[in-house]
């Protein structure tokens, strides 16, 4: 289960990496979460993005591991279930983990309680970072159901 | 003095925090603050509705005078008040956060007791949602609270009276004694629990912020002429920069008048491309590499949805959209309207592209490499640039009647590809399309040259084809279109000199644009003429002319938008970040061309 569980993490984050990607491409999001995880631990542009992608596959994984896991306890899995947690993780990244939980251990992204004595290099996100563009949470809950989904597909309980 | 309950623009001062701001008029009320940020809706606005708009008045019951200042190299105010009873001090600041939990946003206003005994008397009367929302008169462990929806705020107050609610109001009287000291803190909140603070915390924050201004001062590098002006001006434009995200804002107010009782009033609490640029420019110069690079990463993210496009002016969290509306406000002495938004988003203007590419040479000059994505990037917009410059646009200033092909904005075109070949050449960009950059460029300058130029006139005109003038055009030696020996730079100088000019001040251009009314003369616009003259040789022209803008600042060093010509008051949007840009442009002038330049890389 294990296995499978990174394998579909692997798998789940690459197809959200890219619905991300595509959807900056055509404008409707500014959203580049690997510049944000990258930009922790440099302010390098390319140095960051080749960072963030390592950051957002480790991450990727981990999350699959924890839906694994939840699928192991409540004895089923599924596409279906797989992207209702998918939708739950969206929302709670839109509205705790990058909009709060992020800038607090991000030394370079600003906040809105950020002052004159700081210096923001990157743009804090707001609330299900809207910041970033109208249809932002958007694209970032069809990726977290894709992501979801295809975690759900592969791994078996 | 006050007329109909409206001060005069020039007699407010600016406190900020790096996320808002207020005007504090010399008689002691705080008439604009919008909180949480410089962008939200008035809790104060007096001075845009002396009945409705909600105000935080201090000051003596009885008459009095007064004198203020910024306490040295800091932007925290300090106004004594004389009256025949005795001397009152009042130190006002918005406070830095520190550690010791501190409220969401908090303007701290300290009292000493000069001489004698003075009555005084604080009123704060908050009006949410641009005065439309009279607040729920409330108290709350002792604190007096207004609160509406999901804003609130406080005045934790100490040894000044006892307040009580009057009228949607919370007012005290006392007495103050030579030596007393009293401390109210305008506590706020949106969408969280108020904080209250203890004194210790509240005057522990205001010395550290004290101590914040004097040491960011004590970092500028500038040691030329005018040095106590640029260095106000510094010190405003850090207070116009929106620290969450690294933008800044035009102005930190909105509709105050062009012209008094006009409709010429717009919202300026934006980030406008071409000042942010202008604004690195400065930057840079002062030293302030940190919030440079700052503005200049905002710039990249703010512009990713839509390059290779560039929206004229963005919201301060990046997003796009600034919607212009009405709001029930009677006006800046009866100016209406009162508007919220600018409908500037949706124009055209190509003289942008100029300003960010010079930034980005500029930036770059100073050994700090673009990045790869910024290099590809910029090149995407100069290919952009090269399909876009032939066509007309609404130009520099806006214009609601266009759009025509501005001089301006075709030169701006040209110093945006000429930059883009420069940056090439120089390995910052991708040099695949570098021929065809220089290649358009040249073509805009022969448009220039043969569509632009009035013989008739003896000058460059304000679009191809006319007979106008227009004081942008002051910008082209500048940046370099041609150099200051340039016999049609000397002709477009010398025609803008004698007919723009007022005395010391210049009209931007004397032509119709698609509003209704007249406006005042354009300070950032007498300021580029000094530039220009020194550019081109004459200095002590160019130094006379700035002896005389600089004492057409207030008391404290500020500048609104424009000065009305007749009676030298101040009008529009106040303080102007691009007015103080230009001031610094120009006090900075006086070195030779490439000495400027390279101590500008070289910050």
């Amino acid at each position: 289960m294990i296995g499978s569980a990174i394998a579909g993490g692997f798998l789940g984050t690459l197809v959200m990496t890219t619905i991300m990607r595509g959807a900056s491409e055509l404008g409707l999001t500014r959203i580049d979460f690997a510049l944000l995880l990258g930009t922790t631990v440099s302010d390098n542009r390319r140095k960051a993005r080749a960072i963030g992608y390592v950051f957002h596959f480790i991450l990727g994984l981990a999350f699959a591991l924890a839906y694994a896991g939840f699928f192991a306890i409540v004895g089923r899995s599924g596409w279906l279930l797989g992207a209702g947690l998918g939708a739950l993780q969206a929302v709670f990244n839109g509205t705790v983990l990058v909009n709060v939980l992020l800038p607090v251990v991000h030394p370079r992204i600003g906040t809105p309680d950020s002052a004159a004595n700081e210096i923001a290099l990157i743009e804090p996100p707001g609330f299900l970072m809207l910041n970033y563009g109208r249809r932002s949470f958007l694209v970032v809950l069809a990726a977290h159901i894709v992501y979801g989904a295809v975690i759900g597909w592969v791994v078996t309980v | 003095m006050r007329v109909g309950g409206y001060a005069p623009i020039e007699d407010y001062a600016l406190i900020g925090d790096g996320r808002t701001a207020a005007l504090v008029e010399r008689d002691g009320s705080i008439d604009w603050l919008c909180l949480p940020n410089f962008d939200s809706p008035s809790v104060f606005g007096a001075i845009l509705d002396a009945e409705r708009g909600g105000t935080f008045e201090l000051r003596p019951a009885i008459p009095f005078t007064s004198s203020r200042r910024y306490i040295p190299r800091t932007n925290v105010l300090e106004t004594v008040f004389t009256t025949d009873a005795g001397a009152v001090r009042v130190v006002d600041a918005m406070t830095i956060p520190d550690e010791r939990l501190p409220p969401m946003r908090e303007l701290v206003r300290s009292i000493e007791g000069l001489s004698g005994l003075v009555p005084m008397v604080w009123r704060c009367a908050a009006r949410f949602d641009y005065g439309r929302a009279r607040p729920e008169p409330s108290w709350r462990v002792g604190v007096p609270v207004a609160a509406w929806g999901g804003e609130a705020v406080g005045v934790a107050n100490w040894d000044a009276g006892t307040p009580a609610w009057t009228d949607g109001a919370v007012e005290s009287q006392w007495a103050m004694r030579a030596g007393a000291r009293s401390l109210l803190a305008l506590t706020t909140a949106y969408g969280e629990p108020l904080v209250f603070p203890s004194r210790a915390a509240a005057l522990s924050r205001l010395e550290a912020t004290i101590a914040f201004w004097d040491r960011w001062s004590s970092e500028r590098g500038y040691e030329g002429p005018w040095a106590d002006l640029v260095l106000r001006s510094a010190l405003v434009l850090k207070l116009l920069i929106f620290a969450p995200s690294g933008a800044s804002v035009a102005a930190p107010t909105t509709s105050l008048p062009e012209e008094i009782g006009g409709e010429r009033n717009w919202d300026y609490r934006f980030c406008w491309v071409r000042d942010s640029n202008f604004m690195i420019d400065a930057l840079l110069h002062l030293g302030c590499y940190e919030e440079a690079r700052s503005l200049f990463w905002w710039f990249t993210q703010a512009t990713a949805l839509t390059a290779p496009m560039i929206d004229v002016l963005y919201r301060l969290d990046g997003g796009r959209g600034a919607d212009e509306r009405d709001v029930d406000l009677a006006g800046y002495r009866q100016s209406r309207p009162v508007r919220v938004g600018n409908g500037a988003v949706g124009q055209r203007q190509h003289d942008i592209y100029g300003a960010l590419f010079e930034t980005a040479w500029l930036y770059s000059s100073g050994h700090r490499a673009l990045d790869a994505d910024t290099g590809a990037l910029l090149a995407r917009i100069a290919d952009h640039v090269c399909r876009i410059w032939a066509r007309p646009d609404s130009g520099i200033w806006e214009v609601r009647n266009g759009p025509f092909h501005f001089t301006h904005s075709k030169a701006m075109c040209w110093v945006a590809l000429d930059r883009a070949a420069r940056l090439a050449a120089a390995g910052e960009m991708p040099a695949r399309h570098a021929a065809r950059w220089r290649r358009e460029a040249d073509a805009i300058r022969a448009y220039i040259e043969k569509e632009c130029w009035s013989d008739e006139v003896g000058s460059y005109t304000r679009v191809a084809g006319s007979r106008d003038l227009d004081a942008s055009l002051l910008m082209l030696p500048l940046l370099e279109y041609s150099d200051g020996g340039d016999a049609r730079i000397r002709g477009t100088i010398d025609a803008i000199d004698r007919t723009l000019r007022v005395g010391d001040i210049v009209y931007r251009y004397r032509a119709e644009d698609g509003v209704p009314g007249i406006e005042g003369c354009f300070l950032n616009c007498s300021f580029w003429l000094v530039s220009a003259l020194a550019c081109c040789g004459r200095v002590d022209d160019a130094s006379a002319l700035m002896e005389r803008l600089t004492a057409r600042a207030n008391d404290v060093g500020l500048y609104a938008e424009e000065v009305d010509p007749r009676s030298g008051a101040f009008l529009g949007n106040f303080p102007q970040a691009l007015v103080h840009l230009a001031l610094i442009d120009a006090a900075t002038s006086f070195a030779p061309p490439a000495d400027r330049r390279s101590r500008r890389a070289a910050s």
